[in-house]
């Protein structure tokens, strides 16, 4: 998941889901690949596991 | 094409944890999230071998209106919905128009869309309000102009942060229960639903809180920050049981609450401030107790800590910070009551030791069956804002004495209620903030349970005896 040295954190994080905003639709139906199957199940099953997040009284 | 992962320097991420992420970093959030809402579309069309109208209607339209429309939040929180419920029973949103609201301070700009029409913002949690009539839309204008003008004045940074995200409100009922109600999705990055603010400090307080959801929603989109399925507990901000990452959900967004009071002046603001600076550096040092972050999670946690706990060492006035000690011990004590039992088998053990004059068996408090969600003020709160806005609290009853600091005259009052009723979850709860017995205050759902069971006893000498 992380690219890293050996110290406590790593210099830079890197994300499990891949940066496909450049992209337009047409051209993410036609490419087909492993890290891309990848991206669509973390995004599915994430939709999955997700819930709304309420509950602010404001109190000003 | 190629597909390659976001990334973050660690200073960065630790900028991000503490909630002060960068401009590289908000636009990082926001093209995973627009990533995240064209792999849920591509997954749709390939579900389909007929084209769907609304794809060719996507093709039909220049690129960068066709983008538009992807980066929506509207548009994301149906393609969630439509491929959950694998039907066309909510129609895709129309390309993003509404009212467009603009506010601008200085050299900064807000541009939200209210959103009052497409049939999805349903799907946000809270009941949508009907169609904003025009005097409606202007109180919305109003509050908002105001609000802004006083986020980019004295909270310049959270102001650019929701310069960046904040894309849309969708207006929604106001709970009985609650003085203002507001909620954002993961379904729905910049998308905030929020009952009609009663004034600019509460639109600009409640703004702050809810874009902290979605930046939390987008990191946790990019990086695992919690470990699933972890055990629920205690969460200063709900009265339900929470998991490790709606505690986190929390913590991050009451973080820039805090901050947020901080600049500002008055009383109240203090008394908030003094009272989520303490709630949100106590759920932050629990998180990274608690075993279930990630390695990215605690990262993020730690920075969050570090933000928070200078804040802690600020001056406050005394009683200021008295009150707001007792708002979170009252928080703490009523979540007790309302989601923690005593097994039935170990208050038969406990009844059966006092009535036999031996010393109490060890019983371990568990969770309620059926502690769902809830919006329940304490009857106590009213009464400190009252105090910590200078009015008096005066009157005899029990929560006056208690919120007075008269733990004497509370103690008194309290057990006399629980005397006519011991089934009164109030006189419990005010009576664990007050009592000087240990166990009252750490563990009243245990001397609840042992009180319940044995009417005869007198509930100090239960408390007494009971351990801490």
């Amino acid at each position: 998941m992380h690219a890293g040295t050996d110290g406590d954190e790593p210099e830079e994080w890197r994300s499990v889901m891949p940066d496909v905003s450049a992209s337009t639709l047409a051209e993410l139906l036609e490419h087909d690949d492993s890290a891309l199957a990848r991206a669509v199940r973390r995004v599915t099953d994430d939709s999955a596991h997700r819930e709304p997040i309420a509950g602010f009284n404001s109190a000003l | 094409m190629t597909v390659q992962p976001f990334r973050l320097t660690d200073a960065a991420f630790a900028a991000l944890g503490a909630g002060r992420p960068g401009k590289g970093t908000l636009d990082a959030l926001r093209r995973a999230e627009h990533s995240r809402n064209l792999l849920l579309l591509r997954q749709l069309r390939r579900q389909v071998s007929d084209t769907p109208e609304w794809y060719a209607g996507l093709r039909a339209v220049p690129p960068e209106e066709a983008a538009r429309w992807t980066a929506d939040p509207m548009t994301g929180l149906w393609a969630t919905h439509a491929l959950r419920t694998a039907s066309g029973s909510t129609p895709p949103p129309a390309p993003p128009g509404g009212h467009l609201l603009t506010a601008t301070c200085e050299d900064l700009t807000l541009t939200v869309r209210l959103e009052d029409a497409e049939p999805v913002r349903a799907r946000l949690g809270l009941t949508p309000a009907g169609p904003v009539t025009p005097s409606g839309l202007e109180h919305w204008r109003t509050c908002l102009e105001q609000a802004w003008a006083r986020l980019v004045r004295r909270h310049r940074p959270a102001a650019e942060i929701l310069a960046a995200v904040l894309r849309v409100i969708v207006p929604v009922e106001l709970d009985p229960s609650a003085e203002g109600i507001s909620a954002t999705s993961a379904e729905a990055f910049g998308a905030v639903a929020m009952s009609a603010p009663p004034g600019p400090g509460a639109l600009a307080a409640g703004l702050v809180h809810e874009i902290q959801h979605s930046l939390l929603n987008a990191t946790h989109l990019l990086f695992d920050l919690v470990k699933p399925d972890g055990p629920v507990g205690y969460s200063p901000w709900r009265d339900d049981p929470r998991p490790a990452f709606g505690v986190l959900h929390g913590a991050y967004a009451y973080l820039a609450v805090t901050r947020f009071h901080r600049s500002e002046p008055g009383p109240m603001a203090a008394f908030e401030f003094a009272r989520r600076r303490t709630s949100v550096a106590d759920a932050a040092e629990g998180l990274l107790r608690g075993g279930e972050l990630t390695r990215a999670g605690t990262r993020f946690v730690r920075a969050l800590l570090d933000e928070v706990r200078p804040w802690l060492d600020e001056p406050v006035e005394p009683e200021t910070r008295r009150l707001a000690d007792l708002a979170n011990n009252d928080h703490r004590v009523r979540w007790r009551l309302r989601n923690l039992t005593v097994t039935e088998a170990d208050t038969a053990r406990l009844v059966h030791a006092w009535r036999a004059g031996e010393a109490p068996p060890a019983a371990e408090a568990v969770l309620a069956a059926g502690s769902g969600r809830a919006l329940e003020n304490s009857p106590r709160l009213p009464l400190v804002r009252a105090l910590v806005k200078g009015e008096p609290a005066a009157g005899a009853g029990a929560d006056q004495a208690c919120v007075r600091g008269d733990d004497g005259a509370a103690v008194t009052a309290y057990q006399r209620e629980l005397g006519v009723d011991r089934g009164n979850e109030s006189a419990w709860s005010g009576l664990a903030l007050v009592s000087p017995s240990p166990a009252l205050r750490r563990r009243p759902e245990v001397v609840r349970a042992v009180a319940r069971a044995v009417p005869e006893a007198e509930i100090g000498a239960l408390a007494d005896w009971l351990p801490g």
